[in-house]
């Protein structure tokens, strides 16, 4: 039996996200209408303030459900559709070191594919930019984690790998 | 860097009326003015040569080359989130939802204006009140299709405006 993850990111999110942003623009017209017709004096209003407040909290819950799925979808690009959930885990220890290492979602793009062991070349044409760019983006990488190369960052990620994965018996 | 020819003379010339049209109409032409109704008839004009187009144009203006995709869209949604940049030489998958969009919304526009002229519909509600509800919605889809625009052009590098001005796209 292959136990696989799931690695699709929900398009369910995208629909729902799609429709809170038309009621999110519907309110936040209604806001600026309603400041248009009363002016300043809308400003001692509770109700128009409360309708305010609402609408901009809206907005701020938006812009947070934007980052989080932009972030599902970085991980969903990086995984294979065929990954075992032990490559899955494995997956999610490199992720969490590029996290600590505060690389950027291009830097961690980069880092993803030299971990598969991309050359320069081939990753330039992946993410369709120049290698020029994508020698910068490995120099910020091995700087933010503190490896002159290639194979320090290997040896870096596999020694945590070791230190990190428990001993499991009884299980293939 | 290649030059490639994308939006034929129909398209550019197509866009740019529509722009001006429906600029004039939702903006300057007063409401209840023949003037407004003529320009209304012109626009539906234009988007329906625009569908016509959409079958016998070319390569780029066909509709079958932009078909609406979910799973398009939620690939160009990872390009973003990854900072990959792969330019799309006619509509992008985003882009194209936004065009369907656009057009459906006018052609709304187009027909409840139209109701409201007839004497069928004379004194009823509703025609005027879908009329006024779709031309906010086609606001908003301008004012997002400019944003997505500019959006879309720093982040790859290609003039999206100048390309619907030219018909080339450096990319």
């Amino acid at each position: 039996m292959s136990l696989t993850p799931k690695t699709k990111t929900p398009k369910g999110v995208l629909i729902l996200l799609a429709a809170q942003i038309i009621c999110a623009v519907f309110f936040l017209s209604d806001v600026i209408d309603d400041f248009r017709a009363y002016g300043p004096m809308a400003l001692h209003d509770t109700h128009i303030l409360i309708e305010t407040t609402s609408a901009l909290l809206l907005w701020m819950a938006i812009l947070f459900e934007i980052r989080l799925f932009f972030g599902l979808l970085r991980r969903t690009a990086h995984l294979e559709s065929s990954l075992s959930i032990t490559q899955a885990a494995m997956h999610d220890v490199i992720e969490a070191h590029f996290t600590s290492w505060g690389l950027t979602p291009s830097e961690q793009d980069v880092a993803t594919f030299m971990v598969k062991g991309l050359s320069i070349s081939e990753i330039a044409a992946l993410r369709g930019s120049a290698e020029g760019t994508i020698k910068a983006h490995l120099h910020a990488i091995y700087r933010k984690s503190g490896t002159n190369n290639r194979g320090e960052v290997l040896s870096l990620l596999i020694d945590s790998l070791m230190d990190d994965a428990p001993i499991q018996t009884g299980m293939t | 860097m290649a030059r490639i020819k994308v939006w034929d003379p129909f398209i550019r010339l197509f866009h740019w009326s529509l722009v001006i049209l429906f600029a004039a109409n939702s903006l300057v032409v007063d409401d209840d003015s023949k003037l407004h109704i003529w320009v209304g008839y012109a626009i539906l004009g234009l988007v329906g040569l625009r569908i016509i187009w959409g079958f016998i144009g070319s390569c780029h203006a066909r509709f079958a080359d932009f078909p609406p995709s979910l799973s398009g869209a939620m690939a160009q949604l990872s390009e973003m989130a990854t900072r990959r940049k792969h330019a799309h030489a006619g509509h992008s998958p985003l882009g194209a939802l936004m065009i369907y969009n656009l057009i459906l919304t006018i052609l709304v526009i187009s027909l409840s204006g139209y109701l409201m002229t007839t004497n069928m519909f004379w004194g009823t509600e509703w025609p005027e009140e879908l009329h006024e509800v779709a031309v906010a919605w086609a606001q908003i889809s301008v004012v997002a299709h400019v944003a997505a625009v500019i959006f879309e052009t720093r982040r790859l590098g290609v003039n999206l405006a100048r390309s619907m001005v030219t018909g080339y796209k450096d990319m």
